[in-house]
C-alpha cells in the first residue's frame, strides 16, 4: 500500500463525489480522508487514499482522467511520502483574525504576508468579497495557529498597522472565546 | 470551524458592548493563621495574603491580554476576621484592618473584603470587637471592606445587631464627614450572606470554603442593553417573552466568557476555581448601566411603575442563561441596582422617578438591596436600623440575600449631592420618611424568630 493525495477541480454538478469514489473503489483504493468545498459554483475536492502496490501512479491517473474529464473535471495526484505525514507539530495557540473593510486588490496577500513573517499558520480562511465600500460586505475570517514562541505584541502591532493602512477594521481573538460562546 | 455569523456576532459583542470580566476575586482562608498574639496573627495573615496573591494581578492581566477581554478588578476576600481573630479586642481589630490594607496594597488589589462578622443569631466577643472597630477601620484604610450578616432565614433577624449596625453606620459616616461619609460605602449589612461573593463590598470567604479559591464576577449590563436594542430595532413588536429569551442568550454568552477566563486564571495560579457570580454589575459609565436596560425595555426610567416586574424579568432571564452556561454558579447572581454606582439610576433618583420605597420593592426580585443609597445626614440611628430591618425581612422571608449599603451623608440634606469618587460614583441624596424620628418598635431589640418555612428538615 502507498498513499496518494488526489485533487479534483471543476464546475460543480451532482455526481462528482460519486464518480470519483466509484473509480477509486473499482481500483481497490481505500479513502482515508476527504475534504470538499464549493466556491461560486466551482467544486474542489481533496482525497487522501491508500492505493494497492500493483496499481501504478500512471494507471491511477488514466482511470481517473478517463472517468472525470467528460464531466469537465481536472485531476491531479501526488504521492505522499511518510516524511510529509509526520510533520513535526509546532506548539501553538489557535486564534481567529477578522478584517472588515473596503474591497481592494491584495488584501489577503498583505495580511497573510505579515502572518507568514511571524510563522503564523492559516488553518482556515473564509473570504467574502461582494465588492464596494460597505465594510460588512467585505469580510475575511482567518483561523490561524500562532506559535507559542511568536512575538505576539509585535504580530498584533504589525497586523494593526497594516489594517490601518488598508482602512480595515481588524480584530484578533483567541479561538477558545468563539468555542465558549458558540459550542455547548 | 465556525460559521461567519457565529464569528461576526462574537466580534461585535467584544468590540462594541463593554464586555469585560468585572472582577476576579481570590478567596483566602485565614483560619490557620490563628494566634492569640496580635503581632503573630497580623504577621501570619500578611504573609499568607501577600504570598498567595503575589501573581494575582499579573496573571489576570496576562489572561486578559491573551483573550482581549480585560479583567477590570482584581480583589481578595478573606475568612471573616471576627472568626479568625476572635480573641482580639476592638483596638487590636484595628491593627488587623491596617494589616489587611497593607497586604492589599502590596498585592496591588483595589479592595480586600472580609472584615466581617456573622451575628444573625447572637453576637460573640470577637464579633462585638470587630463591629466596634468598623468605623475607625474603614476611616483609616482605603482598601478594606466590611460586612455584617445580621439575619438569615434559618436564624431570624437579630434586631440587637441591626441596632448596633445603625449606630455603627452613623459613627462611620461621622468619622468620614469630610468625604461625604465614604466609610459607609465600604460597609454592607446582610441577610443570608453567601460565602462566595466576588463583588465588593460584600465579599468574604465563608468558613465552609477551601484554603484558596478563585471566584469570578462577570460583567454584562452594556451587553444586555445592546442586545435588547439590536433586537427591538430589527423587530419593534417583540413581546416580553421574546425579550426574555434574548436576555437569556446574552447572559449565557457573557457567563461562558467569564468562566473561561476565571478557570484559566485559577489554573495558572494553581488554585481551585470556585464560582461564577452572574450578577449584572454596573459602573458609573454611560453604556455600562443596569438603569439603561429599563429604558431599553420601554420604561421611562427605572423607578416608574413597571420597574419591579421589569427587574424580575431581567433577573430571572440572566439567571437562566447563566445557570446553563456555567457548572458552578454562586455569589449573588442577580442584577445589582446600586444608586450612586450607576449613572442612570442616580439620575432617576435626581429626577424624582426613584424613591427608597420603590428601591426596596425592587429588592424583592433581585439579588441585592438598598445599595449605595445616599440619605440625609441627620437620619437617626434608629431610622437607619429600621430601614435595615425592613430590608432584612425581605431577605429572610423570601429565602434570599438582601443587603444595605446606606450612606447618611453628614451635614447634607435630601436633594443635595454626595460624591464618593471612582467606582463608588456620586448621587443625589434621597429623602427618607421619618428620618429624624424615633422608632420604639426597633428599640425593643431581641431576635425576631425565623419564619415557619425555615423548618424544612
Amino acid at each position: 500500500m502507498k498513499k496518494m493525495i488526489i485533487s479534483v477541480l471543476g464546475k460543480d454538478r451532482p455526481g462528482i463525489i460519486a464518480a470519483v469514489t466509484r473509480i477509486l473503489f473499482e481500483q481497490d483504493c481505500n479513502i482515508e480522508n476527504v475534504s470538499q468545498t464549493i466556491l461560486q459554483n466551482e467544486f474542489s475536492g481533496i482525497f487522501i487514499v491508500s492505493v494497492p502496490k500493483v496499481l501504478s501512479e500512471g494507471d491511477l491517473h488514466r482511470h481517473l482522467d478517463t472517468g472525470l474529464s467528460p464531466m469537465g473535471l481536472h485531476v491531479y495526484e501526488k504521492r505522499l511520502s511518510t516524511n510529509e505525514e509526520s510533520q513535526t507539530e509546532v506548539d501553538s495557540e489557535p486564534f481567529v483574525v477578522v478584517t472588515k473593510g473596503p474591497d481592494r486588490k491584495g488584501l489577503v496577500a498583505s495580511i497573510t504576508a505579515i502572518m507568514a513573517a511571524h510563522r503564523v499558520n492559516v488553518t482556515n480562511l473564509q473570504a467574502v468579497f461582494k465588492g464596494g465600500d460597505d465594510p460588512n460586505a467585505n469580510i475575511m475570517i482567518y483561523e490561524v495557529d500562532i506559535p507559542a514562541d511568536a512575538n505576539q505584541p509585535a504580530l498584533r502591532r504589525d497586523l494593526r498597522e497594516k489594517a490601518l493602512a488598508l482602512s480595515l477594521d481588524l480584530s484578533i481573538q483567541h479561538k477558545l472565546i468563539f468555542e465558549a460562546i458558540n459550542r455547548v | 470551524m465556525f460559521t461567519q455569523r457565529e464569528i461576526l456576532s462574537v466580534v461585535e459583542m467584544l468590540k462594541n458592548e463593554n464586555l469585560d470580566v468585572r472582577t476576579v476575586t481570590l478567596g483566602l482562608n485565614l483560619l490557620d493563621c490563628a494566634s492569640d498574639d496580635i503581632g503573630r496573627f497580623t504577621d501570619n495573615i500578611y504573609t499568607r495574603i501577600t504570598g498567595a496573591a503575589k501573581n494575582l494581578v499579573k496573571i489576570c492581566d496576562e489572561v486578559g491580554d491573551k483573550y482581549g477581554i480585560p479583567v477590570v478588578n482584581k480583589r481578595i476576600s478573606v475568612s471573616p476576621i471576627a472568626v479568625a481573630g476572635a480573641p482580639f479586642n476592638a483596638q487590636q481589630m484595628l491593627s488587623v484592618a491596617t494589616t489587611l490594607n497593607e497586604a492589599a496594597s502590596k498585592a496591588r488589589v483595589d479592595f480586600i473584603g472580609g472584615f466581617s462578622a456573622l451575628v444573625e443569631k447572637g453576637i460573640a466577643r470577637g464579633d462585638r470587637a470587630l463591629i466596634e472597630a468598623i468605623p475607625e477601620a474603614l476611616t483609616g484604610t482605603q482598601r478594606v471592606c466590611a460586612s455584617v450578616n445580621v439575619a438569615s432565614t434559618r436564624a431570624g433577624i437579630n434586631i440587637d445587631a441591626v441596632l448596633l449596625m445603625g449606630r455603627t453606620i452613623k459613627e462611620a459616616a461621622r468619622r468620614t464627614a469630610d468625604r461625604d461619609g465614604l466609610a459607609c460605602a465600604k460597609l454592607c449589612v446582610f441577610a443570608n450572606i453567601p460565602q462566595d461573593i466576588p463583588f465588593m463590598a460584600g465579599a468574604y470567604l465563608g468558613v465552609g470554603e477551601a484554603d484558596a479559591v478563585i471566584n469570578v464576577g462577570v460583567s454584562g449590563p452594556g451587553v444586555v442593553k445592546k442586545a435588547i436594542d439590536r433586537a427591538t430595532a430589527s423587530n419593534p413588536n417583540l413581546n416580553l417573552g421574546q425579550i426574555s429569551e434574548i436576555i437569556k442568550h446574552t447572559a449565557y454568552k457573557v457567563t461562558r466568557i467569564g468562566e473561561l477566563i476565571g478557570r484559566e486564571v485559577a489554573q495558572r495560579l494553581g488554585i481551585k476555581f470556585g464560582v461564577v457570580d452572574l450578577s449584572l454589575a454596573p459602573t458609573p459609565n454611560v453604556g455600562d448601566s443596569v438603569g439603561e436596560i429599563f429604558q431599553s425595555l420601554g420604561l421611562a426610567s427605572i423607578g416608574v411603575p413597571g420597574s419591579t416586574v421589569a427587574l424580575a424579568l431581567l433577573n430571572d432571564a440572566v439567571k437562566k442563561g447563566g445557570a446553563f452556561a456555567s457548572s458552578k454558579v454562586g455569589g449573588l447572581s442577580g442584577a445589582f441596582i446600586p444608586v450612586s454606582e450607576d449613572l442612570n439610576i442616580s439620575q432617576a433618583a435626581a429626577l424624582g422617578h426613584l424613591s427608597i420605597e420603590k428601591l426596596e420593592a425592587m429588592t424583592c426580585v433581585c439579588s441585592v438591596g438598598l445599595d449605595m443609597v445616599a440619605i440625609p445626614g441627620d437620619t437617626s440611628q434608629e431610622t437607619l436600623a429600621a430601614i435595615i430591618a425592613d430590608e432584612m425581612a425581605i431577605g429572610v422571608i423570601n429565602k434570599k440575600t438582601t443587603a444595605t449599603r446606606l450612606i447618611p451623608v453628614p451635614g447634607k440634606k435630601a436633594g443635595e449631592h454626595a460624591f464618593f469618587g471612582g467606582l463608588l460614583g456620586e448621587s443625589i441624596i434621597m429623602p427618607v420618611n421619618n428620618a429624624t424620628g424615633e422608632n420604639r418598635f426597633l428599640r425593643r431589640g431581641g431576635l425576631i424568630p425565623s419564619p415557619i418555612h425555615s423548618l424544612v428538615n
